[in-house]
């Protein structure tokens, strides 16, 4: 990823993660329409479409907050593949009532493709924490939603009338709770794909 | 990976470990594929962490913001359909009249003077009232700029706050004072104070002062829905159409 040269429309991306309004309605004046005319095309309606581009946004603005997306190709084609896929996603989990998919010729060549891919990742590796976050004891959960909202571990410790040496050492522990989830799920993907 | 190997992860991650210990960490993590690889998942827990809660509040507000842009973007719903009643037309008429006059005795364009209202300015509410900071509150509440602008000078010279910036620059703004003016809002407008969208406000200002209606409509454009007065910038953006 480091010897991709960056597109210079990561200042879309950017200005995404920086909350920036005149970049976010110029996505939407400007990508947003195909997104929607497709996806009424294909089965759906324009709420439908406002939450697929809603639902994407959010996903670039994480990915954006933890560095992880740098854009090596135009934010259009990303852009619109990202809804245009998840989209497809969802019609085939709600689909067992056929649906008709207007298939058109986009060519998508290699680093766009390579893009989404990334993103997608990310996203499924988040929404995996997310369900193993829900799996925690509810004093970890609290403990590790004060530690990294409030930052400073004295204050969290006030906070929750405990000692500073208590919420440092569960802190640490249930990270480490989290850790050993995800590596066992990451053993369990490599016996999948072997 | 036991309790020890976490707890020694988040001191390096917090960095609170010595330079011994550091060292003797990176060299375990090199020879140890094992710790190496414990230590990885805990990184990225520790990112999943740091992405969900410690930019919880931010992600709220580009929620909001997006959810307010894609309004905007949508067509306006359908206008109800009402019954013409014939007393309605009398009514329509003299709205029709009135209007007409108003239309021809204003400009068509808004003006600086339909929006240059301002709070009135509270520096000393915490109660340790220096002199000088209520002299400069007095002055800029009772429109006397010319006054207020040395005034604000010396406090700012003190204690450069958001809030005597932005009065400053209003004070510049008022007597004509504009490229100073600009200067200040355009500070504001880079960081991150309460004072920043009323900066940006004030920046469509001074443009629509200087009847730069072009520029003061793209600043306007910028400013974001959350901003409390933003009612007035939706007013001024349909005048300007």
């Amino acid at each position: 990823m480091a010897n991709t040269t960056l597109h210079p429309d990561q200042s879309y991306i950017e200005g995404l993660a920086n909350n920036d309004s005149a970049i976010i309605q110029s996505i939407y004046k400007k990508f947003v329409p195909k997104v929607i005319s497709y996806i009424r095309n294909n089965s759906g309606d324009e709420d439908q479409a406002q939450d697929v581009v809603q639902e994407i946004m959010i996903v670039l603005f994480n990915q954006a907050k933890a560095k992880s997306l740098q854009l090596s190709c135009p934010f259009d084609a990303y852009f619109f593949l990202l809804c245009k896929r998840k989209w497809l996603n969802e019609l085939k989990k709600a689909s067992n009532k056929g649906v008709t998919i207007k298939e058109e010729e986009t060519s998508t060549n290699e680093p766009t493709a390579d893009m989404v891919a990334e993103t997608e990742l990310f996203e499924e590796k988040q929404q995996l924490f997310d369900a193993m976050f829900q799996k925690l004891g509810e004093k970890c959960q609290e403990v590790l939603k004060l530690s990294f909202t409030i930052k400073s571990m004295e204050e969290v410790a006030e906070k929750l009338n405990v000692t500073y040496g208590y919420v440092r050492k569960k802190k640490s522990l249930c990270t480490g709770q989290l850790t050993q989830w995800i590596q066992e799920n990451s053993r369990f993907k490599s016996l999948k794909l072997s | 990976m036991n309790e020890e190997n976490y707890i020694l992860f988040d001191q390096y991650l917090q960095e609170e470990l010595s330079n011994s210990e550091k060292i003797n960490f990176e060299k375990e993590l090199t020879d140890n594929p094992e710790l190496a690889a414990a230590f990885a998942a805990f990184k990225e827990a520790n990112e999943q962490l740091e992405v969900k809660f410690g930019f919880e509040t931010e992600r709220n507000a580009f929620i909001d913001n997006l959810k307010a842009i894609s309004k905007e973007q949508l067509p306006a719903p359908k206008a109800k359909v009402v019954q013409f009643k014939p007393w309605m037309y009398m009514a329509a008429a003299s709205v029709a009249l009135l209007f007409g006059i108003f239309v021809f005795n204003s400009n068509s364009n808004p003006s600086f003077d339909d929006y240059n209202q301002y709070e009135n300015a509270y520096f000393t509410e915490r109660g340790d009232a220096v002199a000088n900071v209520k002299l400069a509150e007095t002055a800029f509440n009772d429109k006397k700029y010319q006054e207020a602008i040395p005034l604000l000078e010396a406090l700012l010279k003190d204690n450069k706050t958001a809030e005597l910036q932005y009065y400053y620059g209003v004070a510049l703004l008022e007597t004509n004072k504009t490229k100073e003016a600009e200067a200040v809002f355009n500070e504001l407008q880079s960081g991150n104070s309460i004072y920043k969208n009323k900066a940006i406000w004030s920046l469509a200002l001074a443009k629509l002062k200087q009847k730069e209606y072009k520029a003061c409509k793209e600043i306007l454009l910028t400013i974001p829905a959350d901003y409390e007065n933003y009612d007035q910038v939706q007013k001024l953006l349909k005048d300007l159409d």
